[in-house]
């Protein structure tokens, strides 16, 4: 099991994992990042009860075998899991899809740029954030 | 009080039935009154007839002719004696036993002397009446206290000499209810009659003294109206040979009794037949109007929406044809409404599947189209970074079309998107302050505008209110100034006016610019999705702006179009209902 694990990144896509650790490489916040290649892989990361806690999960809604929306639910109904932020990444701007994601408890909701440099200060920005700004319960 | 015809109907009915009743009884009344009136003034002539002929023709007179051309009478008048005295009374005592008991006889000297008198009755000590020369003559009625007098006297033997004399009777009137009795049933059973001198009093109607008739009455040959007690008719005669009149009258109370019998018998007839009339006409008005009032209510019902009611058409008339015909266009009311709530399920079933289609397309669109055009404008950009050295400017270049292009689809997706959310979207109408919104979306225009070679002023007229949904109606005017502001970009001095005008209860609103303008022909094309009038290199767009506007527009009821030559400016028109409303 990985062991300081600061970013668990739920992505399918291949192509925008490697941007987005591409992204985050060139802030250097890129080593300690956890990659789950569907909603399936991150819930199993949480069930691990030696899993170690990440600082923010970053979530694409559109994935294979356990959609980002249940992942989301799933782990804000469970209580050692509630308080982690949770950045929801997407394509998606369809209101529903916003609006669904904060009732569950969304911390953030991110619609990817298509603009390349856009996307990488999108997701610069947002890790920078959560990892050295934000302040969670210890 | 609701005036139906089931009330009218009844209510005419009675107003007819009761003015038919009024005047038939009026006019009928009349008649009869006219009738009894013609019939009086017929009676009372020949009752006045009677009596005066009773009178006439009485046998005192003749009787008194007699007694003074009696010889025993001349002879004692002439001689007087013993003999001629006892013969003188023997002729009057004839006469006097003949004659009613209430009768007086004297013989008198010219000079008015008492020479004999036989009879129980006597009222004075003179002559009542000169004699005519040769026949008995009679006076005017006289009255002592309440007894009237009739006196009647002739002349007998020689009156130019010593030896003549009158003979003079002298009768109380008989003024008993017997006597009235016998003389009103000559003339008729209620009329009254009354005798009198022809010069005034005393008069009497045979069991009283009443006052003389007013002389209207006695100078009329033909009865009159008078008034003594009560309202009367009258009419009167003289006695021949006498000094007196009768008066035959009628109360006028008398004379119009059958009209009043008439009302009476004939009022609570007509009052009964109106009655009758109502009740029927009441009867008639519901049995004609309660199938209208069915037809009526169902008619309400189908127009309410409930299209179960029908009428019963059991009746044979028109008004059985008529809840028939109402029944069958009923029935076809409801299957076509039937058929046309099938079609519009049907409709609002595929409208639903398009819709729901819609939907996935877009999200899609939004997540599946972006997601590999992310990765080529990514991948195209971290070539271009990472591997610069090895590239040739030409290869660089290629990489840069590649991430224009991207840029670009991208954009277009986003606009494509967002116009597809706006058919989707619920319109959310309040009061817009259109001046207000202009405003601000003006302020970002300015500060947004880049790569201006010149001024660019935004003019605001004083802009009335609107009726609508104030973010769409932010996007309107925003892509609106956004295409003025892009396209007066190469002016010296961009000029953009945002005015309004009334048109009826739409208020009509208009970005107007001084920029590149377009050519009219193509006019109705600026506001398809996609369409450009003018190249990429020229002015940036993806030409969903005005389509946006459009259908922001249409979906509040108004309706777009805009006006321009090519270098000389565009006017984009836009009409939103007003506030007023």
């Amino acid at each position: 099991m990985p062991t300081g694990v600061e970013i668990l990144l739920v992505e399918d896509n291949a192509n925008d994992a490697e941007l987005t650790l591409r992204a985050l490489k060139q802030r250097n916040l890129a080593n300690q990042v956890f990659l789950c290649r569907d909603g399936a892989e991150a819930l199993d990361f949480f069930s691990n009860g030696a899993s170690p806690v990440p600082k923010v999960v970053l979530l694409d809604l559109k994935l294979p075998k356990v959609d980002g929306l249940d992942v989301l639910r799933r782990l804000k109904q469970d209580a050692r899991t509630k308080t982690i932020p949770v950045v929801v990444l997407t394509s998606s701007r369809e209101e529903p899809d916003i609006e669904r994601a904060y009732a569950l408890g969304a911390n953030s909701y991110i619609v990817k740029p298509v603009d390349f440099e856009a996307f990488a200060r999108a997701v610069s920005d947002v890790g920078l954030y959560w990892l050295l700004l934000n302040h969670p319960p210890q | 009080m609701r005036w139906s015809i089931e009330h009218k109907l009844p209510l005419f009915a009675t107003i007819l039935l009761v003015a038919v009743a009024i005047a038939q009884l009026t006019i009928g009344y009349g008649e009869v009154r006219q009738a009894s009136l013609a019939l009086a003034d017929k009676r009372l002539p020949l009752a006045t007839k009677v009596l005066a002929d009773l009178f006439q023709t009485g046998q005192g007179r003749v009787r008194i002719t007699a007694l003074a051309k009696d010889p025993a009478i001349v002879a004692f008048l002439r001689s007087g004696g013993r003999s001629g005295r006892e013969a003188a009374l023997a002729a009057m005592h004839r006469i006097t036993t003949d004659t009613a008991s209430n009768a007086g006889l004297e013989l008198r000297n010219f000079s008015g002397k008492l020479l004999l008198r036989t009879g129980r009755f006597s009222i004075a000590d003179s002559v009542l009446v000169s004699p005519g020369k040769d026949s008995a003559r009679y006076g005017p009625l006289l009255r002592r206290d309440t007894t009237l007098f009739i006196a009647v006297a002739a002349a007998s033997g020689d009156a130019e000499r010593a030896g003549g004399g009158i003979v003079q009777q002298v009768a109380r009137l008989s003024l008993s209810e017997r006597t009235r009795a016998t003389l009103t049933g000559l003339a008729g059973g209620d009329v009254t009659l009354l005798l009198g001198n022809a010069a005034g009093d005393p008069w009497t109607d045979f069991a009283t003294i009443v006052p003389a008739p007013p002389p209207s009455v006695l100078t009329s040959r033909t009865p009159v109206r008078y008034e003594r007690g009560e309202v009367r008719r009258a009419s009167a005669a003289p006695v021949p040979g006498t000094p007196w009149m009768v008066v035959a009258e009628l109360p006028s109370r008398v004379i119009v009794a059958p009209a009043r019998a008439y009302l009476k018998t004939v009022a609570p007839l007509a009052f009964l037949i109106v009655i009758a009339g109502v009740l029927i006409a009441w009867w008639a008005s519901r049995r004609l109007t309660k199938p209208l009032v069915g037809v009526t209510r169902a008619a309400e019902a189908i127009a309410a929406g409930n299209l179960e009611p029908r009428v019963p058409a059991g009746r044979d008339d028109e008004l059985g044809r008529l809840a028939r015909s109402f029944n069958t266009m009923a029935e076809q009311v409801a299957r076509s409404h039937h058929h046309l709530e099938a079609q519009v399920a049907q409709r609002t079933q595929a409208l639903e599947g398009t819709n729901a289609e819609l939907e996935s397309f877009s999200y899609s669109v939004s997540h599946d189209l972006r997601a590999p055009l992310r990765a080529i404008h990514g991948f195209a950009r971290i070539l271009l970074e990472d591997h610069q050295a090895q590239l040739d400017p030409e290869a660089q270049r290629l990489l840069g079309v590649i991430d224009q292009n991207t840029r670009r689809m991208g954009q277009l997706i986003d606009d494509l998107l967002a116009f597809s959310r706006l058919g989707r979207k619920e319109i959310a109408t309040g009061l817009v302050d259109m001046e207000e919104l202009t405003r601000t979306v003006a302020d970002e225009v300015r500060r947004t505008d880049a790569g201006r070679k010149g001024s660019l002023v935004i003019q605001i007229d004083p802009l009335p209110p609107a009726h609508g949904d104030r973010p769409l109606l932010r996007q309107v005017m925003n892509n609106l100034l956004q295409n003025a502001a892009k396209f007066t970009r190469d002016r010296a001095d961009a000029h953009v006016e945002v005015g309004s005008q009334p048109n009826g209860d739409q208020t009509v609103y208009f970005v107007k610019d001084n920029g590149a303008g377009f050519d009219a022909r193509y006019a109705d094309k600026l506001f398809g999705v996609f369409q450009r009038l003018h190249s990429t290199e020229q002015f940036d767009g993806t030409g969903v702006g005005l389509a946006i506007v459009k259908r922001i527009v249409q979906r509040h009821g108004g309706r777009v179009w805009a006006e321009g030559k090519v270098d000389h400016g565009a006017a984009f028109y836009f009409t939103l209902p007003s506030a007023a409303r």
